[in-house]
This record gives C-alpha cells, sequence and structure tokens, in this order.
C-alpha cells in the first residue's frame, strides 16, 4: 500500500512539472495530456481503482481520435482488507470523440490489453489467471473550463472468463469513472 | 446446473418475441405435472429421518450424510453415492430435495432461494432431535453456497456437523452473462436446456428467469459472505472437489472458498481440484460419452469422503 501512495505521489510530482515545464511549448504540437484516477466496477463483482491517463494532439483527427492507458486494480478496491482476488488490468486504449470541440462529448472506445488475477496458493496453479484484454466501451466526456475532466461510461470485455478458458473473475460488463487533471 | 448458453437465449430474443410459457412435454419431462421427485411420494427410500422413526445407539452414532442437489436437479444428482454407501454398509445417505425442485415448472417459478435452503435444515434439525451425533453434509453446485449461508449465519453451529464436502460449488457462474439476468430475464420469461433422454425426468428442461434471478442472488450472497470472510464452526471440517474445466459452475469458485472459508482454528480448509471437464463430477448416470478418467474421479471422490467419514 505504502509503495502505491508513494507511486501516486510521484505520479502528482511529475504532472506538475511537465505542466510547469511546457508553458512555455507550443501547445499544438505537444497536444493534451491528462493524468488522473480511474474508479471502476465489473457487474456483480469487484471494484478496481487506479490511473488513467489520456491524450489528444490536434493534428491527429483534430484531437477526434483519444489515446489511453491505463491500471486498474482490486488491490486498490475490494481486495482492500477483504478476500477478495487480488487482481490487475493494464489497458491501451484508442477513443473517438463525437462533439470534440465541446465541453461535452459521447465517445466510444477500443481497449487492449492484459489481465492477471492472483490466486496465491499452487493448488490454484491449474487454473488460467491471466488473459490478454480486448473490451469496448462509450460514455460521456466533460471538460470543464478549470483543468478537470470527468468521463463516465460503460463496457463490455470481450473474453471473459468461460469456466473452460480465461480467468474465472474477468466478468463481462463494466463501468467506469475517471477524473482527469489536465497536465498540459 | 447445466447450462445452456445464456447467450443463445439473447439471439433467440433478438430474432423472435420469446413466449413467456414454455411448450411442456408431460409424459417426459420434470417440468410437467406427471412426473416428480420420487422422494416427494416415498420419502422413507430418501430421508433417514423418515426411514428410521427411532434410531438404535448404532444408527445414533453412524456417519449420516445430507446429501444435496444443485439448482434445477433432483435427488437423482447423488443416487450413484447412495448406492456406493449402500455397498459399503457403514454410512447412512439422506437425500434432501430441495424446495421448489423436483415439482412443476409453475412451482419451480414461485419458489425463492431461501425455500430451496429450507428442506436442508428441516432434514438436519430433524435429525439432530433423533439424537444423530455424526451429522455430515455433501453438497454439488447450489447446494453449497446454500449450506454456506447456514454455516456463516450460524444456524448449524458448533458441534452440528462433522464434515461438509462439497462438490463443483458454485459461487461465480462459468456463464458470466448471468450476470444480466435482471436486465434481459424479464424479456426472455425463461431459458431451455439440453437433456439427455435420462436427464428429462429428472433435470428441469425449462428455467424460468426467475429462478436464475435467485440463482444470481444467493451466489452473489456467498460472494459477499466469503469475501467478508468466516470460519466453521468447532469441530467441523470441509473438503471442496472442484473440476479444473467446469462449463456450470467456475472453477475460480474454489479460490473464493478456500480464501473465506477457514477452519475453527484458522487454518486452510481441504481443497482438491479433479481433472475434470463435468459439472458436478460424481454423477454419471445419464450423461452422454462418460471416460475412464470421469469413473476414476467418481470413485476417487467417493472413495476420499469416505475414508474421512470412517476415519
Amino acid at each position: 500500500m505504502k509503495k502505491i501512495i508513494d507511486l501516486s505521489f510521484l505520479f502528482l510530482l511529475f504532472a506538475f512539472s511537465v505542466q510547469a515545464q511546457s508553458s512555455s511549448n507550443d501547445e499544438g504540437m505537444l497536444g493534451t495530456l491528462k493524468g488522473g484516477v480511474r474508479i471502476q466496477k465489473a457487474q456483480k463483482l469487484y471494484w478496481e481503482n487506479g490511473f488513467a491517463l489520456d491524450y489528444a494532439n490536434p493534428k491527429i483527427l483534430d484531437s477526434r481520435i483519444h489515446f489511453g492507458a491505463s491500471y486498474a486494480t482490486s488491490r486498490l478496491g475490494s481486495a482492500l482488507g477483504s478476500n477478495a482476488i487480488k487482481q490487475d488490468n493494464y489497458l491501451l486504449s484508442a477513443a473517438y470523440h463525437f462533439r470534440h470541440q465541446k465541453a461535452l462529448q459521447p465517445f466510444a472506445r477500443l481497449n487492449l490489453g492484459y489481465f492477471h488475477a492472483d490466486y496465491e496458493e499452487a493448488v490454484f496453479d491449474v487454473l488460467p489467471n491471466s488473459a490478454f484484454l480486448t473490451s469496448i466501451d462509450a460514455g460521456l466526456y466533460y471538460e470543464f473550463k478549470i483543468p478537470l475532466t470527468i468521463c463516465l461510461s460503460a463496457g463490455y470485455n470481450l473474453n471473459a472468463g468461460t469456466g473452460i478458458a480465461g480467468p474465472g473473475t474477468l466478468f463481462p460488463v463494466f463501468y467506469q469513472m475517471s477524473v482527469f487533471y489536465t497536465i498540459f | 446446473m447445466k447450462t445452456s448458453t445464456f447467450f443463445s437465449g439473447l439471439v433467440l430474443l433478438a430474432l423472435s418475441a420469446c413466449s413467456q410459457s414454455p411448450d411442456i412435454n408431460n409424459d417426459t419431462m420434470l417440468d410437467g405435472d406427471i412426473i416428480f421427485d420420487p422422494s416427494l411420494y416415498q420419502p422413507e427410500l430418501y430421508l433417514v429421518s423418515a426411514a428410521i422413526a427411532t434410531p438404535s445407539t448404532v444408527q445414533k452414532n453412524t456417519p449420516v450424510v445430507i446429501a444435496v442437489h444443485g439448482y434445477s436437479a433432483t435427488t437423482y444428482e447423488w443416487d450413484e453415492f447412495r448406492t456406493y454407501a449402500d455397498a459399503k454398509g457403514d454410512l447412512l445417505v439422506s437425500q434432501v430435495l430441495l424446495g421448489g425442485h423436483g415439482r412443476t415448472y409453475e412451482e419451480f417459478k414461485k419458489s425463492t432461494w431461501e425455500d430451496w435452503q429450507e428442506p436442508i435444515l428441516t432434514e438436519y434439525n430433524a435429525l439432530r432431535a433423533k439424537g444423530y451425533t455424526n451429522i455430515n453434509f455433501a453438497g454439488s453446485s447450489t447446494a453449497c453456497p446454500l449450506v454456506l449461508d447456514l454455516i456463516q449465519k450460524g444456524i448449524i453451529g458448533d458441534n452440528g456437523m462433522k464434515h461438509l464436502f462439497l462438490v463443483d460449488p458454485i459461487v461465480v457462474s462459468s456463464d458470466k452473462t448471468l450476470t444480466l439476468i435482471g436486465l434481459v430475464g424479464p424479456m426472455l420469461g425463461y431459458l431451455e436446456t439440453t437433456n439427455t433422454p435420462t436427464e428429462e425426468g429428472h433435470w428441469y428442461r425449462f428455467r424460468p428467469q426467475e429462478t436464475l434471478q435467485q440463482l444470481l442472488k444467493v451466489i452473489d450472497l456467498s460472494r459477499k459472505e466469503l469475501q467478508k470472510g468466516f470460519k466453521l464452526p468447532v469441530d467441523t471440517q470441509v473438503k471442496v472437489y472442484k473440476s479444473i474445466q467446469d462449463p456450470t459452475a467456475d472453477a475460480v469458485s474454489a479460490v473464493l472458498i478456500y480464501k473465506g472459508l477457514k477452519n475453527s482454528d484458522g487454518t486452510n480448509i481441504g481443497m482438491e481440484m479433479i481433472d475434470s471437464k463435468l459439472h458436478v463430477a460424481i454423477r454419471l448416470n445419464g450423461r452422454d460419452n462418460v471416460t475412464q478418467l470421469d469413473r476414476d474421479n467418481q470413485l476417487h471422490i467417493f472413495d476420499d469422503m469416505h475414508a474421512l467419514l470412517t476415519q
């Protein structure tokens, strides 16, 4: 837990330092980078929380396409102080934003990544506990006048566990909220 | 619970307006109003409490196994264990029919998971009242969260049961789309499964969406109870047998039970992963394509249970 707090602190420090340096840079060259927290809930399963980055550049389809990276884990959610399985989601994503010049932007997103669950005991080594992730989600993205953005979405994992293949705690339907701070 | 695919149900919904009433063949299907579970007619052949009016001292000290089937099944699921136990001659088996099961589709439809659970407690209390001192439980699939709930709530307390055998317990369904049953269930009405001719008279073919919602409710409750964690009563041991590739109850259910349920002294419970693709590996009768490995697994589980019960 201490490691995670330390990492969060370093991340924020990095974000503020990049923002300070970027004021003299050409905004159009760099695009827009946002970093923040992600809160995720799988339907009938765990809360998995973590961090997310969001990047858009006016040179790429006039900022209609956003690229993202995220890490969400039950270690920062349901597994905190409970017997929930510790599991991690690492995702890279590409989203298409509609109404991209407005404050409120509906979007659709494709996510690819990796999932790992820690079953902890050797007796469960025979069970699948990791998988490549492919999911889609759609939702709303709202940019406040202050450098904050909130993003809400609902999604579907295309390769949820089936009992025969795939990790059993990889569930299909999930809901997400991300709150971003604009780094530059 | 044998899974049809829930996804097929969704496709069915997309293709056509789904009938809310299934087409039941009364002559061949358990769902109808002719075929019922035999324990309803002759409880003395299934329940130890009904079979023995006044148990002797020897009988009171003989291990009694309350054997309970899963969702949509009947007492048939534990018939092979009864045959095994009868051949051994040193066990008594009480095959309990879950509430709402083994009757008509309509009765199944209106039952709740609490109704399903109630006969387990009734038989347990009846055995206790008659002075049995060595009461045990063997459950398959949905029977497992039902009895774990009784343990978690303290209804089955210290020195109440000696052994709990959990065969392919379900805490997480293999078919993850079950999590959406609350949304799409009312549109579907029911789901249809495929049974072999033998299974047709012992398992419901049509599963009312109301009962699937109840199933989701009880396994979700069990998952949350395990997530918080609880201990077994004093003098109670658990052994879990879990098929590695279970098409109905995801094998991760075993992980959740192992993490959430501890012995009364805080030590780990017994756990064995079985090299099987069957759901409820102890029931082979009525299945198609049973392999030698399936037979070996069944015998191994029965032998292991017997050894623990008679040690």
